[in-house]
């Protein structure tokens, strides 16, 4: 998969022909001499100052839309009630639990399906299939197996995280080039040593990629979850945005939104990606 | 390992010894069976540097690999000290055609890495290792990851990584194609004084007359597919005085060189090459 | 390159290539059944594979649950597909369309999809209209990102040489730009229609009263496990079935047609 986030930091491949052959200036904007920090936020502040137009103009009702001031009254009193902080930990935590539970039960199924031609073929298809069935799917027959409980959110997330993983972890050890593999065995070495020193660190960078685009998956499958099972599982983000939208408080509703986006691009830039990226500058590239 | 190099060494039964080999496999692509060797014989005594040259295709690398234990022959045997072959083994080091150090380790790590996998004592691994570093100009790379590297460094470091771990043979697949022209040659002067130090008994493919000849006791040269050995080729001048300098000006090398290339030009029939 | 193993005859490959994928599948089921016979679990908690496979017959709205969530879906993607291609190809050749929209669209992927239910529940009530928007959500970044990116990676050799040819910028867009962001575009298509999916299942799971996300979440209430597992496998195979037979293919013939490197999964 492509990653699509990545645009915004791919290849300064700059001005195209057809922008050549226009001759623009510096742009639209003028912001040529701003620092990127500023360039990064002008767009944020435009889109907030539209919203806030749009609602002057307008003037929906407020369970429709509520001016970006009221969210933000919404997201403080939120916090001082300390549902908000509560429901961000928990949703955290069962995100960790889920990720902690899929690399132990995803990790050496991608290997092993990896290393083995046959067991692979055998064994992809019908993983492809229940991938596609998704965790979400199976939402309505885990509550009626497990009931309305902690651990229904956290089989669906650990059912949607799983199959990224094992996928990824499998094409980690399939692109390793044999040759790795076969310079080992000249030295003397087993295959439990050729998994040590060859499998493990070369699938190593797939393996991280598959786990941030689980916790992607599983990160949004979590909130189907909480916005299912939530009100009797003790909460989360999701259940408290699928609450306040009940409750009819919007504010509430986009606070809560805006929180989960803020999360996931903290988690991502701040862990997961300087990880991949620390391998890549480290080891260049792993596959040939 | 202190057997003198040159074709002094008649007495000494031969390291490496080929009988009858003959090999073919079906194509994974085209489906079709290839016979890639027929009918090879070849004795390596200690101390021997035997190149194998031939046009691309002509089933070289599939020698190498079965002497290396990666594959067994369809017929014929192949011993090592009178041992059939049957699997890669420490007592044959292998460099790679592509390279295959690991990205993941460091130049140190990478060159310690069959003395790891042997068991040998961290106080030990260190001496050879760094010994090995200064033999082959790689002092101050040590903490290095291989991408850092240019193509020939990391060339340096495929060569140390089995040198160090002192096999018997070490058995060298085109091991200078990817780095470029300027880098081959220093790596080839580099190679055979390795070589002549060392002792080491080498069996080195290359589809490059020049660098056979250069590095090589003994040429074979090989037809085009199924290989077959067309004529076993003695390079006069003795290994320890070769140098490209000579090589530009001696004629008995000279001669040497129009022969072998005589010998496979006749052979380069396939368009099909893979290799340039 | 050599092989090392003898190779297995042409015939003895193609069982195998058929065959031991069935293998797990076959187990599977036998489990099921075989845990259905001795346990004898109630019907509410695991039915007979026989009585799941025959639920979409037995029940009548079956199927206008399946044609539902499949309108709402190619509806939606229909949307996120165009809207993405032309926003993409604009903000791929220009660089401040670029630099306004990048930063806004990867904090808008961050929480595209699920997390707008219930906001979209509330602007366009329970049913088609909030359904559609989410798989419009859930697509259309995905789209966007790939074909930004395609665009941006075309060499501008081939911009510059039609351009000398006297060509206008609207023929560069369309013959050059286009085909040669194609294999991104078709690869952002195709993560797209994925979380499309899913998007739309989680939709109705919650708001809406027809579709199959709807249908299965009813059913729990009534403890009908029977139709619940046909409709999640059934939400499966329609998943599995896009992809595989529709998309994989048509991304796959985009590279190999245009020759340019494609992605993994």
């Amino acid at each position: 998969m492509v990653k699509p986030a990545s645009t915004t930091t791919a290849t300064g491949k700059d001005l195209g022909a057809v922008r050549a052959a226009q001759s623009e200036s510096p742009g639209l904007f003028g912001v040529a001499g701003l620092s990127s920090v500023i360039r990064a936020l002008l767009p944020f502040v435009v889109a907030i100052l539209a919203w806030w137009a749009i609602w002057a103009v307008l003037d929906p009702p407020e369970i429709i839309l509520v001016s970006p001031a009221s969210v933000f009254g919404s997201f403080i009193d939120s916090i001082a009630e300390g549902a908000l902080p509560t429901f961000i930990a928990r949703s955290l935590a069962r995100l960790g639990i889920g990720t902690l539970i899929a690399i132990g039960l995803g990790v050496p199924m991608g290997w092993l399906l990896g290393l083995d031609e046959d067991v692979a073929q055998a064994a992809e298809p019908i993983m492809r299939f229940f991938n596609a069935v998704s965790g979400i799917a199976w939402l309505p027959a885990m509550i009626i197996w497990f009931g309305f409980t902690e651990t229904t959110i956290q089989a669906v997330i650990v059912y949607t995280m799983l199959f990224p993983v094992a996928f990824n972890a499998m094409i980690g050890v399939r692109t390793i080039p044999k040759r790795y593999r076969d310079a080992c065995r000249t030295m003397g070495a087993g295959t439990l040593r050729i998994i040590r020193d060859v499998y493990m660190p070369g699938s190593f960078p797939s393996v991280m990629t598959g786990l941030r685009l689980g916790i992607g998956f599983g990160w949004r499958a979590l909130i189907a979850g909480e916005f299912v099972v939530g009100t009797t599982a003790g909460g989360g983000l999701g259940f408290f945005i699928f609450d306040a939208r009940t409750q009819g408080v919007i504010g509430k509703v986009m606070a809560g939104m805006i929180v989960l986006g803020v999360l996931w691009l903290l988690m991502d830039r701040l862990i997961l990606r300087p990880i991949e990226e620390t391998i890549n500058v480290k080891w260049g590239a792993v596959s040939a | 390992m202190t057997v003198p190099t040159g074709g002094a060494a008649q007495a000494a039964p031969p390291t490496i010894s080929v009988e009858g080999l003959s090999h073919s496999f079906t194509d994974p692509q085209t489906r079709k069976t290839v016979h890639a060797l027929d009918d090879v014989n070849l004795e390596i005594l200690p101390g021997d540097f035997v190149t194998v040259v031939g046009p691309s295709g002509c089933g070289k690398t599939t020698l190498l690999n079965i002497l290396a234990g990666f594959i067994r022959p369809s017929a014929g045997k192949a011993f090592v000290n009178g041992r059939a072959i049957e699997r890669p083994g420490a007592d044959r080091g292998v460099v790679f055609q592509e390279l295959a150090i690991l990205p993941w380790r460091t130049v140190y790590r990478n060159i310690a890495h069959g003395l790891e996998i042997q068991g040998v004592a961290k106080p030990e691994i260190d001496e050879r290792v760094n010994r090995m570093t200064s033999l082959v100009g790689l002092e101050g790379f040590e903490g290095h990851y291989p991408h850092q590297l240019s193509g020939g460094m990391r060339q340096r470091v495929a060569v140390a990584r089995t040198w160090v771990s002192d096999p018997e043979i070490i058995l060298m697949d085109e091991p200078f194609a990817a780095v470029d022209a300027m880098t081959r040659l220093t790596l080839q002067e580099e190679l055979n004084d390795l070589t002549v130090r060392t002792g080491k008994t080498v069996f080195f493919i290359t589809h490059s007359v020049e660098e056979a000849v250069f590095l090589g006791d003994r040429v074979m040269a090989l037809s085009a597919r199924p290989g077959r050995i067309k004529e076993e080729v003695h390079v006069p001048v003795p290994r320890a005085e070769r140098s490209w300098e000579r090589m530009s000006h001696d004629e008995a090398l000279q001669d040497t060189v129009e022969h072998v290339l005589s010998l496979v030009r006749g052979e380069a029939v396939e368009p099909t090459g893979q290799d340039g | 390159m050599t092989t090392i193993s003898a190779a297995s005859p042409p015939i003895g490959r193609t069982v195998k290539k058929w065959l031991l994928p069935a293998v797990p599948f076959a187990i599977l089921v036998a489990l099921w059944g075989l845990a259905v016979l001795l346990f004898d679990p109630p019907v509410g908690v695991l039915p007979s594979p026989a009585l799941v496979f025959e639920a979409p017959f037995n029940s009548d709205p079956y199927l206008a649950n399946v044609g539902a969530s499949v309108q709402r879906l190619i509806l939606g993607f229909l949307v996120a597909a165009s809207t993405g291609v032309v926003v993409g190809v604009a903000a791929g050749l220009s660089k401040p369309i670029a630099e306004f929209l990048g930063p806004l669209t990867t904090f808008m992927n961050a929480l595209s999809g699920i997390a707008w239910i219930p906001l979209a529940v509330a602007w366009f009530g329970p049913g088609t209209g909030m359904v559609v928007f989410i798989v419009w959500n859930a697509a259309f970044f995905l789209v966007f990102g790939n074909t930004m990116l395609g665009v941006r990676l075309v060499p501008d050799v081939l911009q510059n040489g039609l351009l000398t040819l006297g060509a206008s910028r609207m023929d560069v867009i369309r013959q050059v730009i286009v085909p040669g962001a194609m294999p991104y575009i078709m690869s952002g298509l195709r993560s797209g229609l994925g979380f499309g999916w899913r998007a739309v299942i989680a939709a109705e799971l919650v708001g809406a009263s027809l579709g199959l996300g709807a249908w299965i979440f009813e059913q729990q209430e009534f403890s009908r496990m029977d139709n619940i597992m046909a409709g999640a496998l059934t939400i499966g195979v329609i998943g599995m079935v896009m992809d595989r037979w529709l998309l994989a293919p048509l991304e796959r013939r985009t590279i190999e047609r245009w020759g340019m490197v494609g992605s993994a999964s």
